[in-house]
This record gives C-alpha cells, structure tokens and sequence, in this order.
C-alpha cells in the first residue's frame, strides 16, 4: 500500500469518525459554494432568459412614453400600457418599407387575472417566435377567426386554470382581476397553444376586433391599439427611430429590444455588485470554515499522528492525510454546492415563470461551475496545507506522554 | 557522515551504539533546560535490556531519540548500520517504519481502526501488506477472534496486547518500550510482559524497556539505572 493510499485511509477513516463535524463542514461548505453560485450566475441567467424570451420581435410601436414600459407591457405582459395608438398609424407603419412584420394589438381585459391580448391571426400563422418556429396549436385546436368571438389560450394558462377546447369565458374589464366587472361577451376556446418557455404562455388571445369592440368598451376603443409589434428589415430602426422618437412626438418606437432590454437589467447594476461581495464573502467564510473544522479535528488527531510517526509515518502520509481530509471535505462541499446551485436556479426558474412566464431552462455547466469547484478545491487545500505544517512539527512529547 | 572502520566493527557485534547524546528543551521561558546527556550505550542484536528510573527523568525522550522521532542536539547513533543523527528525515521515517518497534504506556492504537486494521496500518507504513502474518501475530497474542473489534471494545489488557503486537508486525531489529506494563494490573503485566519478552526473542528482536516500576525491571536479566546512564541530574530537570 503506498503512501497516497495510506493517507487517503486516515482521512476517510478521520472523516468518518468525525462524522457530525464533518457534515456540519461539508454543508456550510455547500452552502456557501451554492449561493455563490447562485448569486453569480441568475444574472447571467436571468438577463439571458429574458432576450430569448422577447417573441422573436425588432421593436414595439406605442403610445407616447417609455420605451421600457412599452417592451415590458407589448412583450412580456407586465405594467401598464402607457396609452393608445390610431389605426391609422398602424397601417401607416405596416406600409413602410422597412418593415416585414407588423402586428397591431388590444388590451385593457383579463380573465380571472390573466390577461386578454387582442391581435390578428396572422401573428399565429406567420410569426416565428423563434427561428424557424412559428406558434403551434394543439390538434384538434385551430387559431380563432377575426371577427368570431373565440380564444386561444397560452399553455399556462391553460394548465393552472384547466381551460380547455370548447369552454366558454367571460372576460373582465382590466388588468386586474375584478369580479364585479363582467363583460357580457361570451368567448369560446378554439385553441390551446404549445408551451413557448416565454410570457405568450400567460395569455389568452382573442382577435382584435373582440377587444376593440367589447361590450362596455367606450366608443372611442373601436379604432384604437395599444401597440404595434414589429420586425425591420436591415437598418431601417434607424429611420424609424429618428422618424418617431426623434422627430415625431405621437408615438415611441422602442427598438432595439435588446438594448432596452439590457439598460433595464443595468438598473440593477448596483445589487449585481452587491450580490458579488457578498457571494466572495461566502466564499471566504466557505474557506474559514474548513480551516476550522481541521483545527477542530487536527486537535483530536495530534494523537494519532504522534502515533503514527513513531510507528514510521513519513511526513508524506502525515501532511497527506490532513490534505485528503480538506480535499474530502471540499470536494463534498464542491458538489453540495453545485447540487444547491441547481435547486436555487430551478426554485428561481419557476417563480420567474409563475410570474413573468420567461422559462430560464435547465441549468447549464459551463467552465464558470467547474472552475468555482477548483477554486473550493484549492482553497481546502491552501487551508489544510499551514496546520499539516504546524502539527507535523508539534511536540510528540505532549502528544503521547502528556504525563512527561 | 560515513562510518569508520573501527565503527563497522563494532556494528557487527552491537545493533545500537550511542555516544555523547544530549537534548534540551526550551522552557516557556525560552531557557533552555538539558534534559538529557548520555555519554556512551550499547545493545547487542537479541539483547534485551530494561531501564529504572522515575517518571519525568528523559527515559521517554531517549527513546525518542533512539528511534529518530527527536533530533538530538549532539551526539551519534548508529543503528542496524544506519547513522540516525546524520540521515535525512525522510529515510529516518523509513528505517523507523521498518526496523523499529515502539509499544506505549498508554497503548495508542488508532481508536477508528479495528485491531486487525491497526496491525495491518503499521504495516502499510512499512510498505507491505500481509494479512496472514497479521492473523498469525494476532493469534500470537491470543486475540484473533478479536480481529475485528474497536479497541475500546477491548480490556486495557487486551488493547497492550494489540499494541505489541503491533509493534512486531515488521519484525524490527529493536522493540522500545514505553512503560508498556505502566496501566495495567500485575495479571495484565505478567501476561503482557512475558509476552513481549518472548515474542522478541522468537522473533530475534532486541528490546529496551523502561519502567519506574522495580518488580518489572526484575523480570530482566539485565538492567540500568537510567539516572547512572544519564549525566544530567534530576534535580535540574524541569520536564522529559
């Protein structure tokens, strides 16, 4: 048996006899080295689940106001919509060169808190979500006619309220789930859609003409929008943007998605940086921690080596073994971690997607988990290394006779 | 540094020379305090010899030394042809794994291990791994049925027991006892010591045992007041 084996031996066995200490190591270890991970990765996760996550769309033409708020009410179905547009200008915008899509949409209704979106058949049929993937309904579903009062319903929906082909609804007038307001307008579900991953799920789509001309709906409604969702053809943003929002003062054209995408996520720029010292805080207490635990145990097995260096340890076997019982406990630690990390990143999955519908998929192991459990790995190594030294050298004297 | 010629002679009769050794200790007041100063000692290869003295006179940090586990502060000792005080740590730890045996007052077996597990330890330090020669050791000291037992789950008798058996799984040249009769009742002692002294002589190892104890040091043919052997008086002596 050679001496790597033989160190190995007594730090399993030295861990074993141990063993509440070395949970208690292990699990801080983990704990630590989890939310690391977490903290440094949701960011990552997060910023990237919410750009696929925009419905394969350029820009967002609205009412006047926040280019964010617009992207955030048009794509993800959050906040408020800052106001109106005519039919007019969407026909105007349609007909513009530059643009390839042009979907006009309506809302202002919900159903039992889930909104009511308004728009034409022809973002079901022609759109690509994705690339090379358009909206799919589940046989025998089909997509609703314009001016029939049906529904097709987004797969969460669907699954967290149980409609299904051939209910029929009531909408509600607003945002906001209110039972006292009822529209009497009776809708039919024709549709169920597949899971997308993205905030489509969290909808219930009817065709615009419904929500322009709901009953209770003011007149003024019937030729009014709440947006425009596009693709643009090459450069032609540029003109657009300075056509609407340098120049116009009607309407806002946000575009690109992604950059207000990314000056919305740089707001929190501030608890990123926060999040990163405490996660390298965690990470040094990670390390504390196992330099405490093997104080905690090395005081216990002064003895042992004693012991075993009269018996002819070497100090291969003797720094060895206090080496392999950091590196057991860190590797531990190390896939404790990463076993947290997922729960964390999946428990945060699906709250995002119980609230906004952006899926943010499995998680993925790139280099940046690897090399987190190569730096546990060391830094058990660089803690362990000083207190191997130090007990190698300590008196055999006090550890074997204490009675001199 | 190399032996000379008169040296290698005497080695072909003695296993362990030493001349001139001494060792002090810091106190914690950064004093040093000669603890020990033994001009001249010899064992023969077989030979077993036993040394009184009282606690706290330096017999444990001389076996220390003998063993190469202490570095001393001058002197030589020559073993089995080996020079300790001037050989590197590293092979002083494998001479010490394979050639010496060292049985303790306060036993030391490794609590975690079984005691086959302890004898099979010892012998792994040493390179080698023989499970038969374990049984037949364990068999020898009338325990092989406790093979696999914690030595807590043993009588202090029994774990000395597993402690000299230990101490000859690599059949040494030397055995060092530590007061290895120092807790036990005078059943325990007899058994123990008979034990220890005929396994090294079947074995052919050489032994040096230590006791304040005279009824032990009785049992030997030969020997030493170890306050004649070392030259530093008792009453200058702070800790050993």
């Amino acid at each position: 048996m050679n001496t790597l084996t033989v160190s190995l031996r007594l730090a399993w066995r030295a861990l074993t006899q141990n063993i509440l200490t070395s949970l208690i190591a292990v699990f801080t270890v983990s704990l630590s080295g989890g939310l690391f991970l977490g903290a440094w990765k949701t960011k990552q996760t997060v910023n990237l689940a919410f750009a696929q996550s925009a419905g394969g769309f350029d820009a967002v033409l609205g009412a006047r106001g926040s280019q964010l708020q617009l992207v955030l009410n048009a794509l993800f179905h959050l906040e408020n919509s800052p106001g109106n547009l005519d039919w007019s200008q969407y026909e105007t915008i349609r007909s513009h060169p530059g643009v390839s899509e042009a979907y006009p949409f309506a809302l202002g209704d919900n159903y039992l808190g889930y909104r009511i979106v308004g728009t034409t058949p022809d973002l079901f049929v022609h759109h690509q979500w994705k690339p090379g993937t358009n909206y799919q309904v589940h046989p025998p579903g089909r997509i609703f006619s314009d001016h029939a009062k049906e529904a097709i319903v987004g797969a969460q929906v669907a699954a967290e309220i149980g409609l299904k082909l051939g209910d029929r609804f009531h909408p509600y007038h607003g945002l906001e789930y209110n039972p006292d307001t009822r529209h009497e307008d009776i809708y039919l579900v024709v549709g169920l859609l597949e899971t997308t991953g993205t905030p489509v799920d969290q909808v219930i789509w009817v065709p615009l003409k419904g929500v322009q001309m709901m009953e209770g709906h003011d007149a003024s409604s019937a030729n009014a929008i709440s947006g425009v969702l596009l693709n643009l053809k090459g450069s032609s943003g540029l003109a657009l943007d300075v056509k609407y929002n340098k120049q116009g003062d009607r309407a806002t054209l946000a575009w690109p998605v992604p950059a207000i995408l990314s000056s919305f996520f740089n707001r929190f720029a501030w608890m990123e940086r926060t999040i990163a010292v405490l996660a390298i805080l965690m990470a040094l207490v990670g390390g504390l921690i196992i330099l405490a635990t093997l104080r905690s145990t090395l005081h216990e097995r002064r003895r042992e080596f004693a012991v075993l260096r009269c018996m002819g340890a070497s100090r291969a076997v003797v720094t060895g073994s206090i080496l392999w019982q950091s590196a057991l406990i860190s590797l531990m630690g190390a896939l404790g971690s990463v076993v947290l990390f997922i729960v964390l990143s999946l428990s945060l999955s699906s709250l995002i997607r119980l609230q906004v519908g952006v899926s943010m998929g499995l998680p993925v192991f790139d280099k940046f988990i690897f090399l987190t459990c190569g730096a546990i790995l060391l830094l058990g190594l660089i803690s362990a290394w000083f207190p191997a030294q130090k007990l190698y050298r300590s008196s055999l004297l006090e550890s074997l006779n204490p009675h001199g | 540094m190399p032996l000379t010629p008169c040296d290698k002679k005497l080695l072909h009769m003695s296993l362990l020379t030493v001349e001139d050794l001494q060792k002090s200790f810091a106190s914690p007041s950064g004093q040093l305090t000669a603890v020990l100063d033994v001009p001249s000692f010899t064992l023969n290869h077989k030979e077993q010899v036993a040394f009184r003295g009282a606690s706290g006179s330096g017999k444990t940090t001389f076996l220390h030394l003998l063993a190469g586990v202490l570095p001393a502060d001058s002197g030589k000792i020559s073993f089995d042809g080996h020079s300790l005080h001037s050989m590197k740590e590293s092979s002083r730890d494998q001479l010490r794994a394979a050639k010496i045996g060292y049985v303790f007052q306060s036993f030391n077996l490794l609590n975690g291990f079984t005691c086959l597990e302890n004898i099979l330890l010892a012998m792994n330090l040493n390179g080698s791994s023989n499970r038969s020669w374990a049984f037949t050791l364990l068999e020898a000291v009338g325990l092989l049925e406790f093979k696999d037992y914690l030595p807590r789950q043993l009588s202090i008798g029994q774990q000395q027991r597993i402690g000299i058996a230990r101490a000859l799984v690599n059949r040494p040249k030397l055995v060092l006892a530590d007061e290895p009769t120092g807790n036990l009742d005078p059943a325990n002692t007899d058994l123990c010591l008979g034990m220890l002294c005929s396994l090294c002589q079947e074995w052919g190892s050489s032994l040096i045992l230590v006791s304040h104890d005279p009824r032990v040091i009785g049992q030997f043919e030969k020997s030493i007041v170890w306050e004649d052997l070392n030259q530093v008086t008792q009453s200058s002596l702070t800790r050993a």
